[in-house]
């Protein structure tokens, strides 16, 4: 007969030691409270990132792979896709996804929160960019932010804290032909160091920021935030695989149920539980939190916990060039950004829009096996087409903007379980027409710019599958408790300590990647709780 | 199929460096993928790697089955434009399989240094090396920089 292991209480309890749970840690631990956080990876040490080992890309095709179900380690936990034509992915260790994200954090624009006033589609979110722009900065500087200011296509801000990282002849002679045609670009912002950052090495071009970086120079909160958190006090448990957020009979938080590395059966006790754990893991530990008072799963009033998942729809559009600029140097998908076609076009039989990631090549095995592109082909044409495809390639990556729709979900797989016997997530996801539409789009006018900048060749992958990074909608918030699961400062209506802070809050999901605003969305909440909850804090 | 089962006949190893040669063939002064001596290579990955010594399993039972192949002296003795058939076939009837085992063939293939040498890639880890680029220089912003601010308000 198991016994379960219980810990003292603490104030704040968080799940998840990525992006947000990183922040709200610091954040709070700042403030006085104490805080315990619970994380079912481990620490990674640098020399075992695959960036130091020879067989780096064969790493990222195995153990180190963005996707879990390919990975496969004992702390991750496999996901049904067989509904789904995306695979989700994300990792799992201290610092979470960060570890794994290739770092590029351009911020949601101001209309990206009003777009069902502005096109009449979707909700509005029940804030404002301005409200949200000084966590933003908050969060800019906490992870290193590398960038410029001027940008037309965004407001002014503040100053960056570090200068952009090179973009490169490949760089400049994409920007030259979005120039020519007289298209929006602009220097990606990157959590990437571009100079030495509070005792983080620069970036040294290596190029695959996706692999975690050994130098420390780029923004993972393993070494961005945790050590100052852990500094302040923080307890970060690792190993510690959380299956239930636990509730009394008036169904607030009472704590949460994990194993830890053992197998044993641990209960932390707290004041407030805050979720961290992405927009998959997130509902599906709350699903699975079912109780007599919340029979459809944690704080599920509403019945939207798990739907409205978005994820951003990719698509690839490749130019092969002959001038042999070595295109695998430099932060893989670090270059520049255009967001000439962000907004909805009357014109256009779609609404709303998507941004170009301009990314570059990998290694000779992610060029022969495919790396934005199919695989190079087999037999007589192999050498010639691996030679147009290797050393002077550059990617122009479509991000597009995906509206929630219910029917987009996360459920709990029946059968499918994690190695402690947890239910797995499964995936329902249908691409829209609104989404296709945008993508063809996106890749027409992706030609012209490659077209422009002299590409010889231009191959296009009009729907990537591997391409679950951004992990979205699935708690969303909002004012109205029947029509959302948290309320604006990420509290859940149904518990008054319980908080999400992850992916899953968001109401639209813009055509940016979301880590800023995951982390900015984070802050804030973790300020709401200082200003109006003392009654957390021992 | 458990990790580190993926042990191969000699027959087989001989059909595996055969198909290797045809999936990379010679280019300048490299041999094929199998000449090269690569075979045993992708049979440590493949029972390294379970996905990878499932799909060489599959694709070197198909070929033995193939009926082009059960000719004395087996899909090794066939021409080359037969063998070449052979695979083609293969990649239609079973390309789940087929897909991965070619990506086995390229990881071994494009992980060895002479390889590399002859596709001018540097070998081994990318860290602590990197690679140099030079600095941001803003002056590539004055076309872009002059455009009016055009985000939308809200």
């Amino acid at each position: 007969m198991s016994t379960t292991i219980t810990h003292p209480p603490t104030d704040i309890l968080v799940l998840g030691s990525g992006a947000s749970g990183a922040a709200v840690a610091w954040r709070l631990s700042n403030r006085g409270f104490n805080i315990v956080c619970l994380e079912q990876g481990r620490w990674i040490k640098p020399e075992e990132y695959p960036n130091e080992h020879a067989d780096w890309e064969i790493q990222a095709r195995t153990n180190w792979a963005f996707d879990p179900n390919v990975r496969g380690l004992d702390e991750d936990y496999p996901i049904n896709v067989d509904e789904s034509p995306i695979d989700p992915l994300m990792f799992n260790a201290v610092g979470g996804s960060t570890i794994h994200w290739t770092a590029h954090t351009p911020r949601f624009h101001p209309s990206d929160f009003r777009v069902k006033t502005l096109d009449g589609v979707a909700d509005d979110w029940p804030l404002t960019y301005d409200e949200l722009e000084p966590f933003y900065d908050t969060y800019d500087e906490l992870m290193g932010c590398s960038g410029i200011n001027g940008d037309p296509a965004n407001p002014p801000r503040k100053e960056r804290p570090m200068p952009p990282l090179p973009i490169g002849p490949d760089g400049e002679r994409i920007a030259k032909a979005f120039d020519r045609l007289g298209w929006h670009w602009w220097p990606s912002d990157s959590y990437v160091n571009s100079v030495p950052y509070k005792g983080r090495k620069a970036c040294n071009n290596c190029g695959n920021t996706g692999l975690g970086c050994s130098l420390g120079a780029k923004g993972q909160t393993d070494v961005a935030i945790w050590p100052e958190a852990i500094k302040n006090g923080v307890e970060l448990r690792t190993n510690s695989r959380v299956f239930r957020v636990d509730t009394d009979e008036n169904g607030r938080a009472t704590g949460a149920s994990y194993y830890d590395a053992e197998g044993n059966e641990n209960f932390q006790p707290a004041k407030a539980v805050v979720l961290a754990m992405n927009g998959i893991g997130t509902p599906r530990i709350m699903l699975n939190s079912a109780s007599e008072v919340y029979p459809d799963g944690l704080c599920n009033s509403s019945g939207l916990l798990g739907k409205n998942l978005m994820f951003h729809t990719y698509a690839m559009v490749s130019g092969l060039f002959q001038d042999d600029l070595k295109t695998y140097k430099g932060a893989l998908a670090n270059m520049i950004l255009c967001q000439e076609f962000y907004e909805t076009d009357q014109s256009k039989a779609f609404v709303r829009g998507y941004t170009y990631q301009v990314a570059r090549s990998s290694g000779p095995i992610s060029t022969a096996c495919g790396h934005m592109f199919g695989r190079v082909p087999w037999g007589a044409e192999h050498h010639a087409q691996f030679a147009r495809r290797f050393s002077d390639v550059t990617v122009v990556g479509v991000i597009g903007e995906d509206l929630p729709e219910e029917h987009n979900r996360v459920e709990l797989d029946p059968d499918l379980t994690d190695s402690n016997g947890i239910p797995a997530p499964k995936v329902y996801y249908e691409l829209s027409t609104n989404s296709r539409k945008q993508l063809d789009d996106a890749i027409e006018n992706a030609e012209k710019v490659l077209h422009e900048a002299g590409a010889a060749q231009i191959l296009a992958t009009p729907f990537l599958k591997v391409a679950g990074w951004h992990l979205m909608g699935t708690a969303r918030m909002g004012d109205d408790p029947k029509a959302s699961v948290v309320d604006r400062w990420g509290q859940a209506h149904d518990a008054d300590n319980v908080f999400i802070v992850d992916g899953s809050v968001f109401v639209t999901c813009a055509a940016v990647n979301p880590t800023p605003t995951i982390g900015a969305l984070a802050l804030r909440t973790a300020d709401y709780i200082d200003r109006e909850r003392s009654d957390l804090k021992s | 199929m458990p990790d580190t089962e993926c042990k191969i006949s000699d027959a087989d190893r001989l059909v595996l460096s055969a198909v290797m040669d045809l999936i990379v063939p010679p280019v300048d002064d490299l041999p094929g993928a199998g000449e090269m001596g690569l075979a045993g290579n992708a049979e440590e990955l493949a029972g390294r790697i379970a996905d990878y010594g499932e799909a060489l399993h599959r694709v070197l039972e198909a070929l033995s089955l193939d009926p082009s192949a059960r000719a004395e002296g087996g899909f090794v003795a066939l021409e080359e434009d037969q063998r070449i058939a052979a695979l083609t076939a293969l990649e239609s009837s079973m390309p789940k399989y087929f897909d991965k085992f070619v990506d086995l063939i390229y990881i071994v293939y494009y992980s060895d240094e002479r390889v590399h040498r002859h596709i001018g890639w540097r070998s081994g880890p990318l860290q602590p090396l990197g690679w140099e680029l030079p600095p941001f220089d803003p002056s590539i912003l004055e076309t872009v920089s002059r455009r009016e601010p055009f985000w939308r308000k809200a």
